[in-house]
């Protein structure tokens, strides 16, 4: 049963979920096939859109997201969908609850939907979300959804994988601004604030627009005007207008040559994270504990341990 | 060489129309503290859309909790739906109010353990557990 990566490879290319899932979950587990699978099909793909949502705790994300879904499948595409929730970071356990808010979407064959957990990475993705995007692009779907964690500050990773990134914001988390801090307002493509029918939302959306327009001044020629929305995504409300600018986005990105550009800033930071991961682990099994525990011992600082671990590998490759 | 743990994932559903979610709610908290991953599809599931999400999320364990009776149809039913899939080696483990003499019947159609109330939620992750390392240990064979 789905035990053979070349077989798994063939028939994801096929389109068969049972066989995308299993390449998603060897890629997510490391399991060495995973990487097989991925050799097999990275040259069909490069065709499908990748649009992040991100946004804090509570913005709405996954509703927004089903809402989105709903949009798309109306206009006859087919929606991939990678959920990303928080592992714990003392057990590696996790709950991973966004399928609740899309199970409207569990029957239809256009719509693949998967949960993620963070497991141990930063940012707001899991290490495992540019592949499982990759698996779907070679499965066909044409639009790909990453929703990421509920974001703080700084955690944009999403911006360096998705083609068009839609920063959702609400009314009333206390600070307007506070909500959504420079991080965020400076990576979006799509802005949109959710919940629009609550109190709070004149006050939040002049916000992000006076936001919007102190980042639009600052940049010397401005060629996307960052549209920013309203949503009700309970209701639906602004899922149209949502999708048309993110379709918007997308012939932008095509005239302007820039969906080549961020393809290629994808592939340069997915190889650049799978170097460091290597070089990582390489360097620790090369050092064994011994030297981590000088540095516990206060015997050598963290820096000359680095130095050493790094002298180390050099040392192997100049052996090689 | 440096390893990785692979962990166990598995999917929470309930079926049918009751809307009690308390007792899936603290087996899927415990799961999370014993380090699985646990992936809810929310409520009034039909067994269709369990077994579509299982092979979406391609979990180790499918948990069903059922408390408004129907069990003797849904899950047999759901059973079969995951072996026509291809997706029979999935552990199927179901939880709540189930009598005594309805147990032959679901595990003659598929059922691998039943729960039933007032099961500590320690036995269940024990048996996950064990269940998990001898499935690792065949796939490592």
């Amino acid at each position: 049963m789905l035990r053979s990566p070349a077989e798994v490879a063939q028939r994801l290319l096929s389109g068969e979920v049972a066989a995308g899932a299993r390449a998603i979950r060897w890629l997510d587990d490391r399991d060495p096939r995973g990487a097989e699978v991925l050799a097999a099909i990275y040259p069909h793909t490069g065709r499908a859109q990748v649009v992040g949502v991100t946004g804090p705790p509570g913005a709405g994300k996954s509703t927004l997201t089903d809402a989105l879904v709903a949009e798309w499948r109306r206009r006859g595409q087919r929606v991939g969908v990678i959920a990303v929730d928080p592992s714990s970071p003392f057990t590696g356990g996790a709950i991973l609850g966004d399928r609740v808010r899309m199970s409207r979407h569990a029957l239809d064959p256009g719509v693949f939907i998967r949960s993620l957990g963070t497991r141990g990475q930063a940012g707001g993705l899991s290490r495992s979300t540019q592949d499982a995007c990759l698996i779907f692009d070679a499965m066909g779907y044409d639009i790909i959804i990453v929703e990421t964690v509920g974001v703080g500050q700084d955690e944009i990773d999403v911006v360096n994988l998705a083609h068009t990134t839609v920063i959702v914001a609400v009314p009333g988390l206390g600070d307007e601004i506070q909500a959504v801090k420079a991080g965020l307002m400076e990576a979006g493509d799509v802005f949109v604030v959710n919940k629009a029918d609550r109190d709070g939302y004149d006050a939040t959306q002049r916000q992000m627009e006076l936001m919007l327009h102190l980042r639009a001044q600052a940049v010397a020629d401005l060629r996307w005007d960052v549209p920013l929305l309203r949503a009700v995504a309970a209701k639906g409300e602004g899922a149209p207008a949502i999708v048309d600018a993110i379709a918007a986005h997308r012939e932008f990105l095509d005239r302007e040559g820039d969906f080549a550009q961020r393809s290629h800033l994808r592939a340069r930071e997915q190889v650049l994270a799978l170097v460091r991961d290597a070089l990582a682990m390489r360097a620790l099994d090369l050092s064994g504990d011994g030297i981590l525990q000088q540095v516990e011992m206060r015997r050598l600082d963290p820096y000359a341990a680095a130095d050493r671990i790094l002298a180390t590998l050099a040392n192997e490759s100049a052996a090689a | 060489m440096t390893t990785f743990k692979r962990p166990l994932r598995v999917l929470l559903a309930k079926l049918g129309m009751d809307t009690h979610t308390v007792g899936v709610t603290v087996i899927g908290h415990a799961l999370r503290e014993a380090g699985m991953e646990v992936i809810f599809t929310g409520l009034k599931q039909t067994p269709e859309m369990v077994c579509a999400a299982a092979i979406q999320e391609d979990v180790d364990v499918v948990g069903i909790s059922t408390l408004s009776a129907g069990h003797t149809r849904s899950l047999p039913k759901l059973a079969r739906l995951l072996r026509e899939a291809g997706a029979g080696d999935k552990l199927l483990v179901a939880g709540g109010v189930v009598p005594e003499e309805d147990k032959p019947l679901l595990e003659e159609a598929g059922v691998d353990r039943i729960f039933t109330m007032g099961s500590d939620t320690r036995d269940i992750v024990a048996y996950l557990q064990s269940w998990w390392a001898q499935r690792l240990a065949e796939d490592a064979a």
